[in-house]
C-alpha cells in the first residue's frame, strides 16, 4: 500500500505543465518563422532529394488510398499534395524557380499556400509511404511530409487533438493522462481477471520487476478501453514462460510527436522510455501491438536519443519466435468456424519490416486465413495512420479514404480482421461499420490467447 | 560513314559541344556536391536487413518492373519508359559518334538509332497528350513539364530526319545544324530543367534502398525468417 501511495505521489512527464499555443490560421509572423526553419529541414538529404526529385510522372497517382478511394478529388494525388510544400521549396532553392517561378510551379509561401499545405499534408496524407514504394525517383513521403508538418507545428498550426495528445504525453508521461495509481490498479485487476481463467491461476503481470528480460510497453488505449488485449498478451507471455514486466512509470509506447513532427518532444518521450528500461535493467524493450509505437521505439528511438543500450523488439516478433520454438501450445480448432484476414499496418510492415511474423502467428492459430489483395509492404493504409485519428477536422475524409481497404476486406469474406495497431483497430472498426461489413476486428494476441492450451 | 562537314559545322559539333558539355558538368558538379554535403539521416537502430544490398537492389529496380505496383500494373507505360530512355541515350550518343567516330554510324547502326528515335517521338506525342488529358496528370503538370517533353519529342523528330539524311551520305544538312543546335541548347538548359532528374535518380534510389533495405523490407532472401535480436 505504501508503495502504491509513493507511486501515486510521483510526478511523471515534464516537470512543468505545457499547452502548445495553436493558431486557427497562418499569420505573416508564422510564415516568416517557417521561412526561417526551412533551410534547417533541408539539411536532411532524404528530405532535400524528395523535394527536388519529383518529375511529375504521375506513377504514384493510383497508389495512395486517398486518391484511389476518393477518385473524384484529384487534389489528393500524392504529387499534388507534396507540391504544396514543393512549390514553396522551389521558390527558394530551385535554380529555375528563383528566376522563372511560374515556369516550374514555384510559389512563395503565402497564407493560402500554407493553409493548403496544412489541409493536404496533415489532413490528406497518413505518411504511409505506399506512394514512396511506387515512385521511380524514391521520393520519401514519410520524411518529407513530416518535415512540413514539423514546421507548421512549430509555428502553432497543428490539428488540435493531435497536439493535445502530444501535450498530454508531455504533461503526464502517457498520452491519455492515466494516473500512475490508476494504471497500477488496472494492471492488478487485469492480473486477477487473468488468474480467474482456467489454467492461468499462477499467471502474473509483474509491475516494476527489476532485471526482467522484457520490458513490455502498452498503448494507453489498452488500460483505458481494451484491457482484454493486455490480458491476452500477458496470458501468452506467461504460457511461454517469458520473463517480463510492465513499468508503473513510462509504459506508454506511443509517440505522437512522430506525427506532429516535433523532434524535441519525440526525443524527450523516447528518453523517458530509455531511462525507465535502464532503471529496471531489462534486456529488451518490448513493443506491444501498436503500429506507430513500434516504429517509434524500434526504428526512431535509437536515432532520436543516439542509440539504445538494450535490444528492441515487439510482441508480434516475439510471438512468432515463441511459436517457432514450440513454446506455445495452440488449439486451432477454437477458430475453426472463422475466416481471418490480416491488415498490415504501414508502420509495422512498410516502415517497420515486420512482414512474415504476423503470418507465422496467424497460421499457427487459424486454418482459414485469406490474404487481402494488397498485403505486406504493398498493403493499403487503412486511413487511420499518421495521426489521422487524432484529427477530427478531417474525419470525413479519413472515413472516405478507407474505402479501398474496406473493399479488400469484403473481398476476402473474412469475419475476423486481424491487425496489430490501435489506430488501425479504431479505423478498421469505423470503416467496416460504414461499409456494412460483418466482421470483427481483433489483434494477434487476442487470436492466439483464445486458442491457447494452458 | 564519313563526317565531311564545313568548318562552321565542325565548330558547332565539337568545340561548342565541349564547352556546353563542360558547363553542364559544372552545373551537375555543383548540384551533386550540394546534395552530398547534406548528411544522410542516421540509422542507429539494430538493422534487420542490409543497407548496402538494399541500395543496390533499389538502384536496379528499374530492371524489375514486377517490383513496383506502379510498373507491374502499367507494363505498357513501363515499356514506353524504357524505349524512351534508351532512345535518349542513343540520341545523345549519336551526337558524340557523328563527329568523333563516324565510322561506327553505319547505315545499319544508324537505322537502329532511328528506330528508337521514331518510337520515342511517338511515345513523346502520347506523353504530351496524356499530360493534357488525364486529370490527375494535368493537375500536377507545370510549364516545365510540358516544355521538357515537347523539347524531347521535337529532338527525336529532328533526330530521325537527320539520321535518315546521314544514311543517304549527307552529313551536312539544315537538319544536322538543327540537331546540333538543339543538342547545344540541351546541354546548357538541362541542368535547370526537370530533365536533369537522372542526376537525382541515384540519390533517391540509394536513399530508399538504404532505409528500407536496412529495415529488412527489400531484397528479402528468406521470407520466413523471424528476426532474433540476440
Ligand atoms: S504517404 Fe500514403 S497517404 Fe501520403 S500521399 Fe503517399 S500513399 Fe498517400
Ligand atoms: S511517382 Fe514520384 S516522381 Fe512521379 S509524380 Fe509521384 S512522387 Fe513525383
Amino acid at each position: 500500500m505504501q508503495e502504491a501511495a509513493e507511486r501515486a505521489a510521483e510526478k511523471l512527464g515534464a516537470p512543468e505543465e505545457r499547452k502548445w499555443p495553436l493558431k486557427p490560421e497562418f499569420t505573416p509572423e508564422m510564415l516568416a518563422e517557417m521561412e526561417r526553419l526551412l533551410p534547417e529541414k533541408l539539411k536532411n538529404r532524404v528530405v532535400a532529394t524528395s523535394l527536388a526529385g519529383c518529375i511529375h510522372c504521375g506513377m504514384c497517382s493510383d497508389t495512395c488510398h486517398y486518391s484511389v478511394s476518393i477518385p473524384e478529388d484529384k487534389t489528393l494525388v500524392p504529387a499534388y499534395k507534396a507540391d504544396r510544400f514543393r512549390k514553396w521549396y522551389k521558390s527558394r532553392f530551385d535554380w529555375m524557380g528563383r528566376i522563372f517561378p511560374s515556369f516550374v510551379g514555384a510559389q512563395p509561401l503565402t497564407k493560402e499556400l500554407a493553409e493548403d499545405m496544412f489541409d493536404k499534408l496533415f489532413g490528406g496524407c497518413t505518411m504511409c509511404r505506399r506512394c514512396t514504394y511506387n515512385c521511380p525517383m524514391g521520393v520519401d513521403y514519410g520524411m518529407m511530409v513530416r518535415a512540413a508538418r514539423s514546421m507548421m507545428q512549430k509555428v502553432g498550426r497543428c490539428p488540435q487533438n493531435l497536439q493535445d495528445t502530444v501535450d498530454t504525453h508531455y504533461n503526464h508521461g502517457n498520452n491519455m493522462a492515466v494516473p500512475q495509481d490508476e494504471f497500477v490498479e488496472t494492471i492488478e485487476w487485469i492480473e486477477e481477471e487473468l488468474q480467474d481463467e482456467e489454467g492461468c491461476e499462477d499467471f502474473t503481470i509483474p509491475i516494476d520487476k527489476q532485471g526482467a528480460t522484457y520490458f513490455l510497453t502498452l498503448n494507453p488505449r489498452e488500460p483505458k478501453y481494451y484491457p482484454l488485449t493486455i490480458q491476452a498478451t500477458a496470458k501468452i507471455l506467461n504460457a511461454a514462460g517469458v520473463d517480463f514486466t510492465i513499468s508503473s512509470r513510462y509504459w506508454d509506447l506511443t509517440n505522437y510527436a512522430l506525427f506532429n513532427g516535433n523532434d524535441e518532444d519525440a526525443r524527450l518521450f523516447s528518453l523517458w522510455q530509455v531511462e525507465d528500461v535502464k532503471r529496471l535493467q531489462c534486456e529488451y524493450l518490448l513493443s506491444g501491438e501498436c503500429g506507430h509505437g513500434y516504429r517509434a521505439l524500434r526504428w526512431e528511438l535509437p536515432n532520436w536519443v543516439g542509440g539504445a543500450p538494450f535490444k528492441i523488439t515487439s510482441v508480434m516478433e516475439l510471438m512468432a519466435k515463441l511459436i517457432q520454438d514450440g513454446k506455445l501450445n495452440i488449439d486451432k480448432s477454437v477458430h475453426a468456424d472463422k475466416r481471418v484476414t490480416y491488415h498490415d499496418s504501414c508502420n509495422i510492415a512498410r516502415s517497420g519490416g515486420i512482414l512474415e511474423e504476423p503470418r507465422i502467428v496467424i497460421r499457427a492459430a487459424a486454418d482459414d486465413f485469406v490474404e487481402m489483395e494488397h498485403n505486406r509492404e504493398k498493403s493499403y493504409c487503412c486511413g487511420g495512420g499518421g495521426g489521422a485519428l487524432a484529427m477530427s477536422e478531417f474525419s470525413k475524409r479519413r472515413i472516405a479514404a478507407g474505402r479501398i481497404k474496406a473493399e479488400e476486406i469484403r473481398a476476402t469474406g473474412a469475419n475476423i480482421v486481424l491487425q496489430s495497431c490501435h489506430n488501425c483497430t479504431d479505423q478498421l472498426k469505423e470503416i467496416i461499420e460504414h461499409h456494412g461489413i460483418d466482421a470483427k476486428v481483433m489483434n494477434l494476441a487476442e487470436l492466439v490467447a483464445e486458442a491457447l492450451v494452458v | 560513314m564519313e563526317n565531311k562537314v564545313s568548318y562552321a559545322l565542325y565548330i558547332l559539333q565539337e568545340p561548342v559541344q565541349y564547352l556546353a558539355l563542360s558547363f553542364m558538368a559544372l552545373m551537375y558538379a555543383i548540384k551533386i556536391s550540394q546534395l552530398l554535403k547534406k548528411p544522410f539521416p542516421p540509422e542507429r537502430a539494430e538493422l534487420k536487413g542490409d543497407r548496402v544490398s538494399g541500395a543496390l537492389h533499389s538502384l536496379t529496380n528499374v530492371l524489375r518492373p514486377w517490383d513496383m505496383e506502379s510498373t507491374s500494373k502499367h507494363l505498357y507505360f513501363y515499356t514506353e519508359f524504357m524505349i524512351f530512355h534508351v532512345a535518349v541515350a542513343l540520341t545523345i550518343g549519336s551526337t558524340f559518334l557523328i563527329p568523333l567516330a563516324p565510322q561506327v554510324m553505319t547505315p545499319t547502326v544508324t537505322a537502329v538509332f532511328m528506330l528508337f528515335m521514331a518510337a520515342a517521338f511517338l511515345i513523346g506525342l502520347r506523353r504530351i497528350y496524356r499530360r493534357l488529358t488525364v486529370p490527375e496528370i494535368r493537375i500536377i503538370s507545370t510549364p516545365d513539364d510540358y516544355f521538357a517533353i515537347t523539347l524531347m519529342t521535337v529532338f527525336f523528330g529532328v533526330g530521325v530526319v537527320t539520321m535518315w539524311l546521314w544514311i543517304q551520305g549527307r552529313p551536312e544538312t539544315g537538319w544536322m545544324w538543327l540537331f546540333f543546335l538543339m543538342t547545344t541548347f540541351f546541354l546548357i538548359y538541362v541542368p535547370f530543367s526537370k530533365i536533369s532528374h537522372y542526376v537525382l535518380y541515384p540519390f533517391g534510389r540509394v536513399n530508399f534502398g538504404m532505409i528500407f533495405g536496412g529495415r529488412g523490407i527489400l531484397n528479402r532472401q528468406n521470407r520466413n525468417v523471424t528476426w532474433d535480436p540476440k
